[in-house]
C-alpha cells in the first residue's frame, strides 16, 4: 500500500521525523518495504524572480537574465525566450541535481556568466496533475505566490515521502489512507481525525431514479447506491490530483478522480454508471448466464458463466461486478446523471472471474483482499461530499442500501485469559487505554475484559484476537523468555527410520561422499536423458501449475536429477566425484490421484573416481551398516545402468536397488566422458531388516586351517556361487576369491578363479582327512553344477 | 694357573675384537658354553692334587663370573649402539600435510542435525510428515478456509484440486494433534514448496515446524525456547526480537527477528543496516485449530514456529544465492565437511 506522507497527515497529527514515524509503525506491526523521498533527485533548485532580461551580446538564440533568489542577485543564461521580467521560476544552481539525472554547475555560455539553469516541469520531475500549467513546454513558470529564494520542492509538492506499507492478509481495512491513519494515531499516540463525509441531498428521491435488486446475496453480501443529477464533469483540482498522482494514478475528470480518490482514501471501489443507460430504472445484481457476453471498458468482449457476479438493467449486463463497468453505461461528456455503486462482492468471487478472464483492476484488486458493508457506506458518503465539494452534481435523497450494514460486535473475555496466553500481566489501565486507541471500546472488571469492536475490524472475532491488539501495541519487548517451566517432562528423540538415514549418511560421509539436495520434481525430457529406453509419462504424478515443464513431474527415482548434477559437475571440471542425495519418490497407484500416493525414501550414490569391486564395496557396506541380512546380487535390467555391469541387490529375497555402470548411452546424453558408478536403493525395504541386537559370543579355542583352491571354469559362471558352496558346508568360517586369470594357455571364454577357504570346527583341532571330507563335497558338486575343474596347484 | 691367566688374556683380545652381537654370542658359548673353553678347565681339576682343588675352583669360578659380566657389559654397549643406527637410519619425509577428507554432509542437514539435536535435549519429539498433503491439512485445518487472502501469501502446487505439494511443515500440525494427546512436543523437518524462484527464494526449500501443546504454555515460552535455540545456533550473545505479524494458524502471529551474527547488531550489509536478521514465523497456536483437532481450547495453549533451514544456512554459512544449495556443485558440496 503506497502511503504518501501529506496525504497521512490530512487525518492523523505526524510529530515525528519520517525514520521515527517507520520504526514506530514498524513496533505495531507495520512492515515499511520502501521508504522514496519524491524530491531526492531534485537538489540545490530554487525559487527565483526574473529581474532584468537582456539579450545575449554573442548568440541571438539566448537571453541573459538577472535573477533574485533571496539572499542575492546572480546572471542566468536561457534560450526560452517565454520568460518575462517578474516571472517566478525554479532556477538550479550550482551543483544542482535535476530529476531526468542532470548534473548543473556553474560556467560561461558564449562568453557571459550563467550560474546555473532555468528548469521546466520533467526536470523537476512534476506534471500538470501536480502543479498548475506544468505541462507546458518550457521554463515552468511558477505561481506568483510561490515564496522566492525557497526550495523548489516545497512549491511544487515533492518535498513529500511515499511509505510502501506491507498490509497482512487480515487487515484489509488497511488498504486504505484512512486505515493506516488510525494505526499511525496509535503507534505515535497521536489524534486521528475522521474524514468529512457530509452533504446535501436534493429533492429527487434516490428511489424515484432506481430500483435495486440483489438476485445473488450469497457472493453480494451488500448493494448501497445513491445518485448525482445536474453532473458537471470538469477537471479535479490539483489538491486531488496531485494526491492521485503521488500514489501513480493520472486525473482524467472529477467524477472518476473522485471514485479513484476514494478508493486509496477509504479503500472502497466504487463505480459510476450513466443513468440514461441503464434501462427500466432497474439495477440488478445477478450471476451471468452461461454464454452471456460483456465489453467492458477496455473495449474487448468476455465470455461469462454463472460463477461470474455481473450488475444489469432488465436487459444486458452492464458491469462486472467489483472489476469493471460496462462500455454499454460508461461515464460521456454528454452524461447528466449517474449512479454510484458501492458494494460487497465476495473477494473469492472476485478473484476467480478476474482470473480467468485475466482482467484485473485497482478495483478488483482490492475487492480481492476483502471489504465489508461498512466502509462501502463510508466510501459512499465520502464521495457524495467531494461531488459537492467539486460542484460535480447534486445529490439524490436517500440511500438504496441492500444488505445488512456491519454493526459494533461485542466480545467479553476472562481477563486471566491475558496472562495465561502472553506469561505477562498487562495492568488494567494499559489495557483499557491501548484498546481504546485502537478504536475497541472497553472496560475491564475483576473478572472479565468487554469490548466493542468497530465493524471496520473483521479481523476480530474471539479472546485472542484482542489479546493479540493488547500486546502488539503494549509492545512484544515486554515479553520475557522462559523455557516452559509449567509444562509437563516429554522424553522426545528421533524416529528408528531417522536414526538409520543419519547412520547411512554418517558411513557415506566416512566412505568421501558428499551429500546432495535435489528438487523432487524434474521435467520429461530429463527422465528421458536418463533412460535408455523409452519414458511413460503417464506413471508420473504432474503439478497442475509448475513454474516450467522442466519442474512439472514428481519423481520416480532419484537418478536423473544425480545424472544432471554429474554432467554439471563434469563439464565444471570437477573429476573426482562422490555424491549422494537421500530422498523421496512419489509413486501413485492410481491417476489422477485420488489419495496421497506413496512417498517412498531413496537412497542414490554416486562416484566417478573408483573402480567397480571398489564401488560395489562402498554400496554393499552401505547395507550392511543396516542388516546383516543375507544378499544376493543378480543381473540387473535397470534401463539405466549397463546391462553388463550392474546387479540387483536382493536381500533375503527382497529386492532394495540396484549398482552399476552407467548405461553408455545415458552416460553420452549427459557428456559423461568417464566411467560413473551409480546405486539408487530403496530405503523403506533396506529399513525391514535391520540388524540382530548385537550379542557377545566366545571366539573359538581352536586353530582354523586355511587351503587355498584354483578351478578353470566358463567365463560366464559367477564367482560368489562357487563360493556359496563352500560357504555352505559346516566347517567352513569363510570363503574369498583372490585371483582371477585369463590366458591363452586357458582357452577362449575360459578362467581360473583363485580362492582361499578356512576352516574351523570349534570343538577340537582339525585334521587333514576332515578338511578333504569336507572340500571333496563342495568340489563334487562345483563340477556337477558349473563343470569347475581344479587346476594343479 | 697360568692356563687361567692365559685364557683371561685370549679373552679379553678376542672381546675387544668384537663389533657385532651376533660376535659376541659366539664368544660367550665358546667360553661359557657346555663344551667351552672355561667347561675344560674345570674338567681339568681332577688332575690336580686335593689341596690344590679348592683354590683352583675358586679362581675359574672367578673368571667365569668376570666373564658373565664383561660379555653382559659389551651387549648392552652394542644393543645401543644398534638401536642408535637404526634411529639414524631409519627417516622419512614427515612435511607433506595433505590429508583425504571425509565427504560432507550438505549444509540444510548440518542446520537440521544441529536444531534436531538442541530439541531433542528440550524432549521435543522429531517426526515428519507427507510431502504431497490435502488441502485440508495444508489450508483447512489451519484456519485457512477457501476464500480466505492468506492463501494469497503462499503461490501453491497443485496436484488435483484438494492435493498439493504441502507449502509449509505446520501442515503437520493437524495430523500430529489429532494423532497425539497433550504434552505435545514435537519438531517436523522437511521440505516444502511454492511457486516462487529467485536469489533468495527457491521453489523448493526446507522448513522445521516446531509444536508445543500442553496446559500453562504461553508466548513467553515460544521467546524462551526462540531464545535458546538462537544462543545455541549464532552464539550466546544472540537476542530475539518479535515482531506483530500474521498468520491464521496462530494468535497472537509474530515475526521473529535475531542480532546479526555478522556485526552483532551494529547494522552491516547482511543486515541492511538494522542490526537484525529476519529469521521465522511463530506465535500461539490458534485456538481454532485446537478445535478443529478436538482438543480443549480451553484447557489448553500451544505455540508454534517455523524455521527456514535455508536462510539459517545462509546466514550461518555466508551463502548469497540460495540456488547453490540445489546446484550442488561438488566444490561447494566439500565445503562443509569435516
Amino acid at each position: 500500500m503506497k502511503l504518501p506522507l501529506s496525504w497521512l497527515k490530512e487525518y492523523v497529527d505526524v510529530n515525528v521525523d519520517i525514520d521515527t514515524l517507520c520504526k514506530k509503525m514498524v513496533d505495531i506491526g507495520w512492515e515499511i518495504e520502501e521508504v522514496v523521498y519524491l524530491g531526492e533527485k531534485v537538489t540545490n533548485v530554487k525559487v527565483c524572480q526574473i529581474v532584468g532580461i537582456a539579450q545575449h551580446p554573442n548568440a541571438e538564440r539566448l537571453l541573459c537574465c538577472k535573477v533574485d533568489i533571496g539572499d542575492e542577485i546572480i546572471p542566468i543564461v536561457t534560450n526560452d525566450h517565454h520568460v518575462k521580467v517578474g516571472d517566478k521560476v525554479p532556477v538550479a544552481l550550482h551543483n544542482a541535481n535535476l530529476a531526468n539525472g542532470l548534473h548543473i554547475t556553474k560556467g560561461k555560455m558564449r562568453g557571459e556568466e550563467s550560474w546555473g539553469m532555468f528548469c521546466g516541469a520533467e526536470e523537476l520531475g512534476i506534471n500538470a496533475d501536480m502543479y498548475p500549467n506544468a505541462d507546458v513546454d518550457g521554463v515552468l513558470v511558477l505561481q506568483n505566490s510561490a515564496t522566492v529564494g525557497e526550495d523548489i520542492r516545497k512549491e511544487v509538492g515533492i518535498d513529500d515521502y511515499i511509505l510502501d506499507v506491507a498490509v497482512t492478509a487480515n487487515r484489509q481495512d488497511c488498504n486504505s489512507v484512512l486505515g493506516l491513519a488510525r494505526e499511525v494515531a496509535v503507534a505515535l499516540g497521536t489524534t486521528y481525525r475522521e474524514p468529512a463525509i457530509d452533504y446535501v441531498e436534493e429533492s429527487v428521491a434516490t428511489t424515484d431514479l432506481v430500483k435495486v435488486e440483489v438476485l445473488a446475496t450469497d457472493i453480494c453480501k451488500g448493494y448501497f447506491m445513491q445518485g448525482v443529477t445536474d453532473v458537471k464533469i470538469e477537471k479535479s483540482p490539483l489538491w486531488l490530483t496531485s494526491r492521485l498522482a503521488k500514489v501513480g494514478l493520472r486525473g482524467i475528470n472529477s467524477l472518476v478522480d473522485i471514485t479513484n480518490y476514494v478508493l486509496y482514501e477509504i479503500g472502497q471501489p466504487m463505480h459510476a454508471f450513466d443513468y440514461k443507460d441503464i434501462s427500466e430504472k432497474q439495477i440488478l445484481v445477478r450471476r451471468a448466464t452461461d454464454g452471456e457476453k460483456i465489453i467492458p471498458l477496455d473495449g474487448k468482449e468476455y465470455d461469462l458463466n454463472s460463477n461470474d457476479l455481473v450488475i444489469a438493467d432488465k436487459e444486458r449486463a452492464v458491469g462486472l461486478a467489483g472489476i469493471m463497468g460496462g462500455a454499454n453505461s460508461g461515464i460521456k461528456d454528454d452524461t447528466t446523471c449517474v449512479l454510484l455503486e458501492s458494494a460487497t462482492f465476495a473477494r473469492m468471487n472476485v478473484r476467480r472471474t478476474a482470473r480467468r478472464l485475466v482482467l484485473r483492476s485497482d478495483s478488483s484488486a482490492r475487492f480481492e483482499k476483502g471489504i465489508e458493508t461498512y466502509t462501502n457506506n463510508l466510501g459512499l458518503s465520502r464521495a457524495l461530499h467531494l461531488i459537492q465539494q467539486l460542484g460535480c452534481g447534486k445529490i439524490t435523497r436517500g440511500r438504496i442500501s441492500v444488505g445488512e450494514v456491519a454493526q459494533n460486535r461485542t466480545i467479553k473475555f476472562d481477563k486471566k485469559r491475558i496472562a495465561s496466553l502472553l506469561g505477562i500481566k498487562i495492568p488494567d489501565e494499559q489495557i483499557i487505554s491501548i484498546l481504546n486507541s485502537l478504536n475497541i471500546r472497553t472496560s475491564v472488571d475483576n473478572n472479565s475484559v468487554n469490548c466493542i469492536v468497530p465493524p471496520y475490524r473483521d479481523d476480530i472475532s474471539r479472546d485472542c484476537d484482542i489479546i493479540e491488539e493488547l500486546i502488539r501495541v503494549y509492545g512484544y519487548d515486554n515479553i520475557k523468555g522462559t523455557l516452559m517451566p509449567k509444562s509437563r517432562i516429554t522424553t522426545g528423540g528421533k524416529t528408528e527410520a531417522d536414526k538409520l538415514r543419519d547412520k547411512i549418511k554418517n558411513v557415506l560421509v566416512g566412505l568421501r561422499y558428499n551429500e546432495c539436495i535435489f528438487y523432487p520434481f524434474a521435467g520429461k525430457a530429463l527422465f528421458e536423458k536418463a533412460s535408455s529406453v523409452a519414458v511413460n509419462e503417464g506413471q508420473y504424478i504432474r503439478v497442475k501449475n509448475p513454474i516450467g515443464e522442466e519442474l512439472s513431474l514428481m519423481n520416480i527415482s532419484l537418478t536423473p536429477n544425480m545424472l544432471q548434477c554429474v554432467g554439471l559437475n563434469l563439464s565444471r571440471n570437477n573429476r573426482d566425484l562422490r555424491l549422494f542425495e537421500i530422498g523421496k519418490v512419489y509413486l501413485a497407484d492410481k491417476l489422477p490421484l485420488e489419495s496421497l500416493p506413496i512417498e517412498q525414501n531413496r537412497l542414490s550414490i554416486c562416484a566417478t573416481d573408483v573402480s567397480f569391486d571398489d564401488f560395489r564395496r562402498d554400496v554393499l557396506q552401505v547395507v550392511r551398516s543396516i542388516t546383516d541380512a543375507n544378499i544376493k546380487l543378480n543381473r540387473s535390467s535397470s534401463a539405466t545402468l549397463h546391462p553388463g555391469i550392474s546387479a540387483n541387490i536382493f536381500l533375503e529375497g527382497l529386492d532394495v536397488g540396484s549398482f552399476g555402470k552407467i548405461h553408455p548411452q545415458v552416460a553420452s546424453n549427459f557428456d559423461i566422458d568417464v566411467d560413473c558408478w551409480f546405486a539408487e536403493l530403496n530405503l523403506d525395504a533396506l529399513f525391514t531388516l535391520t540388524r540382530k541386537e548385537i550379542k557377545y559370543r566366545p571366539f573359538a579355542k581352536f586353530p582354523s586351517v586355511s587351503r587355498d583352491f584354483a578351478f578353470l571354469c566358463d567365463e560366464d559362471v559367477a564367482a560368489q556361487d562357487v563360493l556359496d558352496e563352500f560357504l555352505n558346508l559346516p566347517l567352513v568360517e569363510s570363503a574369498d576369491l583372490f585371483d582371477v586369470y585369463r590366458g591363452e594357455k586357458l582357452g577362449a571364454g575360459k578362467k581360473s578363479l583363485a580362492i582361499t577357504v578356512v576352516f574351523r570346527d570349534r570343538n577340537r583341532t582339525l585334521q587333514d582327512s576332515d578338511i578333504e571330507k569336507q572340500s571333496g563335497k563342495a568340489l563334487r558338486v562345483l563340477k556337477e553344477k558349473y563343470n569347475l575343474v581344479l587346476r594343479e596347484q | 694357573m697360568d692356563k687361567i691367566e692365559q685364557i683371561k688374556s685370549v679373552f679379553h683380545d678376542e672381546l675387544a675384537a668384537c663389533s657385532t652381537i651376533a660376535a659376541v654370542q659366539e664368544l660367550k658359548v665358546k667360553y661359557l658354553g657346555k663344551t667351552g673353553e672355561l667347561t675344560g678347565l674345570l674338567k681339568s681339576i681332577k688332575d690336580l692334587s686335593a689341596e690344590e682343588r679348592p683354590s683352583f675352583g675358586a679362581k675359574v669360578n672367578e673368571l667365569r663370573n668376570l666373564m658373565e659380566a664383561v660379555l653382559a657389559e659389551k651387549l648392552d654397549e652394542l644393543k645401543v649402539a644398534e638401536l642408535q643406527r637404526r634411529l639414524q637410519e631409519e627417516r622419512i619425509d614427515v612435511s607433506l600435510t595433505a590429508t583425504k577428507p571425509w565427504g560432507a554432509l550438505h549444509p540444510v542437514t548440518l542446520i537440521q542435525n544441529e536444531i534436531t539435536e538442541l530439541m531433542v535435549a528440550m524432549g521435543f519429539e522429531v517426526l515428519s510428515g507427507p510431502e504431497i498433503e490435502t488441502d485440508y491439512y495444508n489450508f483447512q485445518a489451519l484456519n485457512i478456509p477457501e476464500d480466505h487472502p492468506a492463501r494469497d501469501m503462499q503461490d501453491t502446487f497443485y496436484i488435483t484440486d484438494s492435493i498439493l505439494l504441502r507449502t509449509q511443515t505446520s501442515a503437520m500440525q493437524a495430523r500430529l494433534m489429532e494423532k497425539k494427546k497433550p504434552p505435545i512436543k514435537v519438531i517436523c523437518p522437511g521440505k516444502v514448496f511454492r511457486s516462487d524462484s529467485d536469489a533468495s527464494h527457491s521453489p523448493v526449500f526446507h522448513q522445521i515446524e516446531g509444536l508445543v501443546v500442553d496446559k500453562n504454555i504461553t508466548l513467553c515460552d515460544l521467546k524462551g525456547t526462540l531464545e535458546y535455540i538462537a544462543a545455541r545456533m549464532f552464539g550466546e550473545n544472540t537476542k530475539v526480537r518479535f515482531r506483530p505479524s500474521f498468520f491464521p494458524f496462530t494468535e497472537p502471529s509474530v515475526e521473529v527477528d535475531v542480532t546479526c551474527s555478522n556485526c552483532g547488531g551494529k547494522g552491516c550489509s547482511l543486515c541492511k543496516g538494522t542490526g537484525w536478521i529476519e529469521l521465522l514465523g511463530a506465535g500461539m497456536v490458534n485456538p481454532c485449530v485446537l478445535e478443529n483437532c478436538g482438543i480443549d481450547s480451553k484447557k489448553y495453549n500451544g505455540f508454534a514456529f517455523g524455521i527456514g533451514m535455508d536462510r539459517f544456512a545462509m546466514i550461518k554459512y555466508g551463502i548469497p544465492d540460495i540456488r547453490l544449495l540445489f546446484e550442488n556443485d561438488q566444490r561447494f558440496l566439500k565445503q562443509f565437511g569435516k
